[in-house]
C-alpha cells in the first residue's frame, strides 16, 4: 500500500470516522521503515513515483504483538470498567 | 478516474518545490498523494486548482508540510546507520577527489603508526620481562653495596651461605635459591664437543622460588647430588633426540660425568637470565666455602606473602654484624671494630632488589646477564610519541589549509540546514576514515619491516594478533582519527555561511597562527632528533678512536687455549713461525669488559696491612710478551724479560696506581699482597716498570690500578699480526691449531670487534635513533611539501601577476620560501637550548666524553632548513615558472 491508498483504507474501514492526518503518516512510516519494520517498492508511473509499503517478517511478528497487546489492554479496561463489548 | 494531465502533474511539482518540500523521497510520496488526493476530489467534479488547494490544506499548507518534512528529515537522520553511510560516502568522495593530499595524509600517518607500533612492540618487550614467573611480584634478589677504603662495589652476588642462611633465619622467607655463573663449558654426549654458553651452577631451591616447572624429573631432588644437572628442553632434543634425557650422562669439560635429572622448558626471551645448564650447586667446593667476604652467588628470595620487603631489609644489618662482622675482625685482627669500620666512611650493606626491576634498573657488578635500561624505554617512549606528533600535526595542518577549498561546501551545506555537529560529525568521519586507512597500511608495513628491524635491534619481536591488540589498534585509530580531526572539523564548521558564500572566509593562509606554530613544533623535534642522532655518532666514534693506551687492531684472540695444557711455550713458537705473525701472547687477562679479572688488597712492604694503606688493585697474571702484543707503553723502568729469572716476583703498575700509592720513584718500589686473599701467606712484589694508563673497562668507567706480573692464565692467547691478508693469518693459525687439538673447536675473535662489543647497546641506540630521527624528519618535510604545494596553488593569480609584471622566477621562489624559512628559524631557536640540555644530561654517563661544539647544532639546524627547503623549492620553482597565461585566463 501507499500513503494515500493507507489514508483512504483507514477512511473505509473505519467508516470515515478516522482519518489519518498527513503530517503524522509520513514521519511514523519513515520511523517503520528504518527500524526494518517495512519493506518499500518504488514504482514510477508516469510522471509520479508511488513508494509501495509493505510489513516486513519482523513487522509483521511486531503487528501481532501489538495487535493481542491491544486487546488485552481493552479487554482488562472492560472489566476495570464494568462494561461488555458486544 | 480522471488522470491528471502532465501540465497538471508539472504545476504540482513546481508549486511544491516553490513550497520547500525538496527532501528526496519524501518529495515524491508527496506529490504522488497529493496528485491521487486531487484525483479523487476532482472526481466530485472540482476545478484542478481547487482540488489542489483543498488538499494542501489538509497537509497544513505550507508551513505544515515544512514541518512534516522536517520530522521525516529527523526520523532519517536518528538512524545512525544511514547517515553513517551518507557520511562515509561523502568522506571516500572526497578523499579520492584530492588524491595529493589524501596520499600525502595516508603515507605520513601510517609511516607515523608503524614507527610508533614498532617502538611500542619494542618497549612493551622491555617491560613485560621476567613477569611470567608465577610469583613474580615476590620473589627479590639479594644485593650488594660495599664501601671500602674508597672502593665502591655494587654486586648482584651474594656470598656462598647467604642462601641457605637467610632460609634458616628469617620466618617470612619462603624459598631461596642461588645461581654461580660458570661461563662457557664444553660438554660431549659420545665423542664431539659443543660449547655450550649458557651454563651456570644452581640450587635446588630455583624450583620452589621460581615455580619452576619440571617436564623430566623430580624437582624435589633434581639438584640435590653432586654431577647432576638439568636441562632445558631444546638442547635434550638437541643432544638426546627422541629419547629420554632422565638418567643419561653427560660428559662436561672432558672429564666429569653428569647425570641429567629433570628437563625444564626453556626460559622465555623475556628473562634476565638465560640458561640451557644448571648443574647441582653440591658439586661445587666454593657453595660449601663459609666466608662471607667472598660474593660469587646471584641469590634469590622467594617471601612470602604478605610479607614486606622493607621489613626484611631492615634486619639485614644485624646479619652483617653476626656473620660478616667476626670474619672482617679475624682478617684485620684484634684492634679492628664495626664501629671503627662505619666510623671511617666504609659500609656493607644488603638489599633486595625485585625481580621485576632488574631489568630496566639493575646495572651492577655480577649480573647474570645484560640488562637493559629504563632510560632507553623513556627515550624511545618519547621518540615514538614525536613521531606521531608529527604525524598528526601534518594531517591538522593539511585539512585546515585545504579549508580555503572546503569553505564554499560548508556554507552551501549549512545554508541547505545542516546543523554545525552534522559538519563536524562528516569530518571527523573523514579523519577517522583516513586514520583507518593509515593504521591498515602502518600494520603491513610493520610486517614488513619486523624482520629487519629485529636484526637491527637484536630482539625478536612479533606482531601479537590477539583480541586485545587489534582492540587497542581500532582504539587507536578512532582517538588519532579524533584528535586528528577535531581542529579541523571545529575550525571548518565554525565558518559563517553568508561570509563564505560572499568570499570573505580566509583563504588557507591567512589565520594560520596555529598552523605555523605546529610547523614550528614539528621542526624543533625533527632538529632535535638530529642532534640527539649526531651526539650519539660522535660519543661512538670518540670511543672507537680514542687513544685507549693498547693497540687493538689486527690482534686475534684465539680461545681455548687452556686445551693445550703444557704445550702453550710449543704452540706459540709454531704460531711465531707463520709468515705475518709478529707477536703471540698467553694470557686471559685482557683490556676488554668481561674478560678474566682479579682484584687483590696490596699493601707497601714492610708496614702491617691496616684498613688504611690497604689498596684495591686489579692483578693480572700474564706473560712477558704480553705488552708487545697487546702495544701497552712503557713510560718508566722496563717491560718484563725471560733475561731476568727474577721478573717472576717483579710487577708492572699503571699509572693510576702508582699515583695511589704515593709512589715518587716507583721503579724498586716493593708491594705486598696475600696468596689468593690469605694475609697470612703473603707474596712480596718489586716494581719494575709504570706503564701509561690503558682503558680495560668501558669507557664510562674511571681507569683503576692495575699491576700485572708474571704467572699464568693461559686459557686464551693474543695473536698480534702485521699482515694485510687476514684470512690466511686465520687459515694458518687454525691449522695450527687442528695439529694440536684435533677434535677441539677453533674459535677466535679479533680485540677490535671484542672491544667494539662492549658498545653494543650504544650503537644499536645510535643506529635506531638515526633511523627514526630520519622518519621523523621525513614525515614533517612530507607535511611541508603539501603545505608549500598547497600556498602554490592558493596563490596563482597573484604569482600570475607578479609575473606579468615582472618578477623574476628566483624572486617569487624567495617570496614563497621566504614564509616557512622563517619558521624553520624559529624551530632551530627554539631546539637549539633543548638539545643541549638533553645532550650534556646523556654525555654524563661517561667519564671520556666528546665535545659537541656550536657547529653540531649549526649542521642540524641548516640541514634541516636545507631539506624543508628543497621540498619547498621543488614546489615554489614549479609555481614560479609556469607560464602566467594559464593561471590569468581563466575566470
Amino acid at each position: 500500500m501507499y500513503g494515500y491508498e493507507i489514508t483512504q483504507r483507514v477512511m473505509e474501514l473505519s467508516d470515515g470516522r478516522i482519518s489519518l492526518t498527513e503530517g503524522a503518516l509520513y514521519p511514523t512510516l519513515h520511523k517503520l521503515e528504518a527500524e526494518g519494520m517495512l519493506n518499500t517498492e518504488v514504482v514510477n508511473i508516469g510522471k509520479r513515483v508511488r513508494k509501495y509499503y509493505t510489513l516486513t517478517a519482523a513487522g509483521n511478528a511486531t503487528a501481532k504483538d501489538r495487535v493481542s497487546e491491544f486487546l488485552d489492554f481493552i479487554e482488562t479496561m472492560s472489566s476495570v470498567l464494568q462494561v461488555k463489548f458486544s | 478516474m480522471p488522470q491528471l494531465t502532465n501540465d497538471h502533474i508539472d504545476y504540482i511539482i513546481k508549486d511544491l518545490h516553490y513550497r520547500g518540500v525538496v527532501l528526496d523521497g519524501f518529495r515524491e510520496e508527496v506529490i504522488d498523494h497529493i496528485c491521487s488526493s486531487v484525483e479523487a476530489e476532482m472526481l466530485n467534479n472540482k476545478r484542478f486548482i481547487d482540488a489542489y488547494h483543498h488538499v494542501l490544506k489538509k497537509f497544513g499548507h505550507t508551513h505544515g508540510l515544512r514541518t512534516t518534512q522536517q520530522q521525516v528529515l529527523q526520523t532519517d537522520n536518528k538512524t545512525a546507520k544511514i547517515m553513517l553511510k551518507n557520511y562515509f560516502t561523502i568522506a571516500l568522495r572526497n578523499l579520492s577527489k584530492h588524491r595529493f593530499y589524501t596520499f600525502i595524509n595516508i603515507t605520513g600517518l601510517a609511516i607515523g603508526i608503524a614507527s610508533c607500533l614498532i617502538i611500542t612492540l619494542y618497549i612493551s618487550q622491555d617491560l613485560s620481562f621476567d613477569k611470567h614467573f608465577a610469583n613474580a611480584d615476590r620473589i627479590y634478589r639479594l644485593d650488594s653495596e660495599t664501601h671500602f677504603n674508597g672502593n665502591h662495589f655494587s654486586l648482584a652476588v651474594a656470598p656462598p651461605l647467604a642462601a641457605p642462611t637467610l632460609l634458616h633465619d628469617y620466618p617470612e622467607i619462603e624459598a631461596t635459591a642461588n645461581f654461580r655463573q660458570w661461563g662457557w663449558r664444553r660438554v660431549r654426549r659420545t665423542t664431539d664437543n659443543i660449547k655450550e654458553q649458557y651454563t651456570v651452577f644452581g640450587s635446588n631451591g630455583i624450583f620452589k622460588t621460581f615455580s619452576l616447572p619440571l617436564l623430566h624429573g623430580n624437582a624435589a631432588n633434581a639438584l640435590t647430588e653432586p654431577n647432576t644437572v638439568v636441562m632445558s628442553r631444546s638442547k635434550a632434543e638437541q643432544y638426546f633426540p627422541g629419547e629420554n634425557p632422565i638418567g643419561q650422562t653427560l660428559i662436561i669439560d672432558n672429564k666429569d660425568n653428569y647425570k641429567v635429572t629433570g628437563v625444564f622448558e626453556d626460559f622465555p626471551a623475556t628473562t634476565h637470565f638465560k640458561f640451557d645448564f644448571i648443574f647441582a650447586m653440591p658439586g661445587l667446593e666454593d657453595s660449601k666455602d663459609n666466608s662471607w667476604l667472598s660474593s660469587n652467588f646471584n641469590t634469590y628470595i622467594l617471601l612470602r606473602n604478605g610479607a614486606s620487603p622493607k621489613d626484611l631489609e631492615a634486619k639485614f644489618p644485624k646479619m652483617v654484624e653476626t656473620y660478616i662482622g667476626p670474619q672482617v675482625k679475624s682478617f684485620f685482627g684484634n684492634d679492628f671494630s664495626m664501629q671503627d669500620f662505619a666510623a671511617k666512611g666504609n659500609k656493607i650493606q644488603y638489599m633486595l632488589t625485585p625481580l621485576l626491576s632488574i631489568h630496566l634498573h639493575s646495572d651492577k657488578t655480577g649480573e647474570l646477564g645484560t640488562n637493559s635500561d629504563i632510560t632507553y624505554v623513556y627515550l624511545f617512549g618519547a621518540v615514538a610519541f614525536f613521531i606521531l606528533t608529527i604525524a598528526c600535526i601534518n594531517f591538522m595542518n593539511l585539512s585546515t589549509a585545504r579549508s580555503a577549498n572546503r569553505a564554499k561546501e560548508v556554507g552551501v551545506r549549512k545554508v541547505l540546514g545542516s546543523l554545525r555537529s552534522h559538519l563536524v560529525r562528516q569530518f571527523l568521519m573523514e579523519s577517522i576514515l583516513l586514520s583507518f586507512f593509515s593504521f591498515m597500511i602502518a600494520l603491513a608495513i610493520v610486517y614488513l619491516v619486523l624482520p629487519a628491524f629485529n636484526v637491527l635491534a637484536e630482539r625478536n619481536l612479533v606482531v601479537p594478533i590477539t583480541p586485545l591488540f587489534v582492540a587497542t589498534l581500532v582504539l587507536a585509530a578512532l582517538v588519532i582519527g579524533l584528535l586528528a580531526g577535531i581542529y579541523p572539523s571545529l575550525f571548518l564548521s565554525a565558518f559563517k555561511p553568508v561570509n563564505v558564500l560572499k568570499g570573505k572566509v580566509a583563504l588557507g593562509m591567512k589565520s594560520g597562527a596555529v598552523r605555523s606554530s605546529l610547523v614550528v613544533f614539528q621542526f624543533m623535534i625533527s632538529i632535535f632528533l638530529v642532534i640527539g642522532t649526531i651526539t650519539v655518532t660522535k660519543q661512538m666514534d670518540f670511543i672507537q678512536n680514542k687513544k685507549l693506551g693498547f693497540k687493538k687492531d689486527q690482534v686475534i684472540i684465539l680461545h681455548n687455549a687452556e686445551l693445550l695444557e703444557n704445550q702453550h711455550e710449543t704452540f706459540r713458537n709454531e704460531m711465531l713461525k707463520v709468515a705475518g705473525i709478529t707477536n703471540v701472547s698467553v694470557a686471559g687477562f685482557l683490556p676488554i669488559a668481561g674478560w678474566g679479572r682479579n682484584d687483590n688488597s696490596f699493601w707497601p712492604y714492610g708496614k702491617q696491612p691496616s684498613q688504611e694503606n690497604l689498596i684495591s688493585m686489579q692483578n693480572w697474571a700474564v706473560d712477558t710478551d704480553y705488552i708487545s702484543t697487546l702495544g701497552m707503553e712503557i713510560v718508566q723502568g722496563r717491560d718484563f724479560s725471560r733475561a731476568f729469572p727474577s721478573d717472576s716476583t717483579a710487577i708492572i703498575l699503571n699509572e693510576s696506581a702508582v699515583k695511589r700509592y704515593g709512589f715518587k720513584d716507583p721503579i724498586g718500589e716493593k708491594i705486598v699482597t696475600g696468596n689468593n686473599g690469605d694475609f697470612g701467606h703473603t707474596i712480596t712484589y718489586t716494581v719494575i716498570g709504570v706503564m701509561r694508563d690503558f682503558h680495560f673497562e668501558s669507557l664510562k668507567q674511571n681507569i683503576t690500578p692495575l699491576g700485572i706480573h708474571l704467572g699464568k692464565s693461559g686459557w686464551s692467547m693474543s695473536i698480534r699480526f702485521a699482515s694485510s691478508n687476514t684470512a690466511s693469518v686465520i687459515q694458518d693459525v687454525e691449522k695450527t691449531w687442528k695439529k694440536f687439538q684435533p677434535g677441539q673447536p677453533f674459535e677466535y675473535t679479533f680485540l677490535d670487534q671484542a672491544f667494539g662489543k662492549m658498545y653494543t647497546a650504544e650503537k644499536r641506540l645510535e643506529r635506531l635513533f638515526g633511523i627514526f630521527a630520519a622518519l621523523a624528519i621525513m614525515i614533517a618535510c612530507l607535511g611541508l611539501f603539501a603545505l608549500t604545494a598547497f600556498t602554490a596553488e592558493q596563490r596563482t593569480k597573484e604569482i600570475g601577476i607578479r609575473k606579468v609584471l615582472g618578477a623574476s622566477v628566483a624572486s617569487i621562489v624567495l617570496l614563497l620560501s621566504k614564509e616557512f624559512g622563517k619558521l624553520i628559524v624559529i624551530s632551530f631557536i627554539l631546539a637549539a637550548p633543548l638539545s643541549w640540555y638533553a645532550v650534556n644530561r646523556w654525555l654524563e654517563n661517561y667519564t671520556y666524553k666528546t665535545e659537541i661544539g656550536i657547529a653540531v647544532y649549526l649542521f642540524a639546524g641548516a640541514a634541516a632548513f636545507l631539506v624543508a627547503w628543497l621540498t619547498m623549492g621543488f614546489q615554489s620553482v614549479k609555481a614560479a615558472r609556469s607560464n602566467p597565461v594559464n593561471s590569468l585566463r581563466s575566470e
